[in-house]
């Protein structure tokens, strides 16, 4: 059901950002701006762990007096758990500060539909290859902080599998820890291989490492802005058939998802919601 | 009264200059425009001709992510955005849409900073919430701390804010250009400006503290050993 507008609340749309590389952001901006189109909100804005407007100012940004707050993030976790509640100084699903009510959504990655944007994707880029020979990988960081996305990246593998999408094999990597994105040849044993990254963004980790460890690269490019065009696809490396995809955040239908899950938070939080 | 009007009062009662932006109205066809302040010259036609236009609020957001050197600006406080440009637009509304991608915030922290509603954070709260890989942050010396402003803070350095916050509540910053800095770069007068303010120190500002806190950790193990 196609959410309901809501004239008097705004979208607030949570991502990391970078101080290093600008197409970090890009994702967040492309999915406000779609889901401004829709008219929906009374306002839809961004704001970011690594750039500006930071959590804590972006609320002096907004005029209406009720905010849901989605983090546009891959998986839950350090920043969906800890850092975001905390930056805005969340007590539970809604927390009223300051004469303003928050309610606090689930993170894009969680969401169902995330499995069938993979598929999607996945698609997309390699149109005429038959899953019956081709190995899908869905790739990640891996380690440290983001423990959870190694966990979503495993999920979303199970889930893709058990369908009938037909992939010989499919398969989790990572860049720091096993399977090793890197050793993407040897995770394959089909001559097609689509890398799908479980990225939001198309930035340091998707758009410049990830490309050097498969090989498609000699070193780390510039960032994706300051290039000509994106990645031609495939590439016949170690002996098969590669297709990288650019990361899963940048598909356009994560704004559908975004609104799904305000949805969900209505359906799950009616009491509270106004 | 909502953020555009408080913008549209601004405007209406003569304010113009917001960070390196100056804004125009056209009374002729009711169109308000914007540009760098470089170019504020240039507004009458036919040099205008030379502007390149823009005639969406949102296209803010692609003139203000680099500096004319190519570096990215990922702090929108700083004194290099590009010129060339005029954005052409109908509304205080798509005036305000604009300068929240030009200068995130800065409206709204303006208007809270005049009610007596924002809330300056202090270096010491800052550094104090900080997890993961800047944690160490925290661990900077107040004087430490005292010479990275007058590093990196102020338009010497690039950073057109006015620095609200203290080291803590009892710590004030040390006089210095930076720490006297008004937050309206150029010559304007204060009442026909929207200041840009820095309510709290930026992830750039953190990054550095934790760098230094580093170094005097290691400087003081030296001087152990």
């Amino acid at each position: 059901m196609p959410l309901a507008p809501k004239p008097n609340s705004a979208l607030l749309i949570v991502g990391h950002g970078s101080t290093e590389n600008p197409d970090s952001s890009s994702p967040y901006f492309d999915h406000a701006a779609e889901i401004r189109s829709r008219h929906l909100f009374a306002e839809v804005h961004c704001c970011f762990w690594k750039e500006e407007p930071s959590m804590r100012e972006v609320i002096y940004q907004i005029d209406a007096d009720e905010v849901y707050i989605v983090p546009d993030f891959i998986s839950e976790g350090y920043f969906t758990q800890e850092v975001i509640p905390r930056e805005f100084q969340l007590s539970g699903p809604t927390t009223e500060i300051a004469g303003k009510t928050y309610h606090y959504c689930l993170p894009v990655g969680v969401h169902p539909s995330m499995t069938g944007l993979i598929m999607k994707r996945a698609k997309e880029i390699a149109p005429d290859v038959d899953p019956a020979d081709t190995t899908l990988i869905i790739t990640g960081h891996g380690t440290g902080l983001n423990q959870n996305s190694t966990k979503a990246i495993r999920d979303q593998v199970a889930l893709i599998a058990a369908s009938d999408a037909g992939y010989a094999k499919v398969s989790d990597a990572f860049m720091e820890e096993p399977p090793l994105v890197a050793e993407w040849d040897q995770l394959s044993p089909t001559s097609n291989v689509v890398v799908v990254p479980f990225f939001i963004a198309d930035g340091l980790h998707s758009y410049q490492d990830i490309p050097v460890l498969l090989g498609m690269e000699s070193e780390v490019g510039a960032a994706a802005s300051q290039r000509e065009v994106f990645r031609h696809n495939p590439h016949h490396l170690r002996g098969k058939t590669l297709y990288y995809s650019s990361a899963i955040g940048t598909e356009k239908l994560l704004a559908d998802v975004i609104l799904d899950l305000i949805e969900d938070f209505d359906q799950s939080h009616k009491p509270l919601v106004s | 009264m909502n953020l555009t009007q408080h913008l549209a009062q601004f405007l209406n009662s003569g304010g113009h200059r917001i960070g390196q932006i100056e804004i125009r109205s056209n009374p002729a066809n009711q169109e308000w425009m914007l540009c760098h302040v470089d170019d504020a010259d240039k507004l009458t036609d036919p040099e205008m001709t030379a502007l390149e236009i823009h005639r969406d609020p949102f296209a803010a957001r692609d003139l203000s992510t680099f500096a004319a050197d190519g570096s990215y600006r990922f702090t929108k406080g700083q004194t290099n955005l590009i010129s060339g440009w005029i954005m052409i637009l109908s509304t205080v509304a798509e005036i305000r849409q604009a300068l929240d991608l030009f200068y995130p915030a800065a409206v709204g922290l303006w208007v809270a900073h005049a009610q007596g509603s924002i809330a300056v954070e202090n270096l010491r709260d800052k550094l104090n919430r900080q997890t993961g890989m800047y944690r160490s942050a925290r661990f900077i010396s107040d004087a430490g701390a005292q010479e990275l402003v007058t590093k990196i803070c102020g338009p010497a350095h690039q950073c057109a804010k006015r620095i609200l916050w203290q080291i803590d509540e009892d710590t004030p910053l040390n006089d210095s250009e930076a720490s006297r800095f008004n937050g309206i770069p150029g010559k304007v007068a204060e009442n026909a400006a929207i200041p840009l303010l820095c309510r709290e120190a930026c992830n750039h500002f953190v990054s550095e503290c934790k760098k230094v806190s580093s170094a005097e950790r290691k400087a003081a193990s030296n001087t152990e050993a």
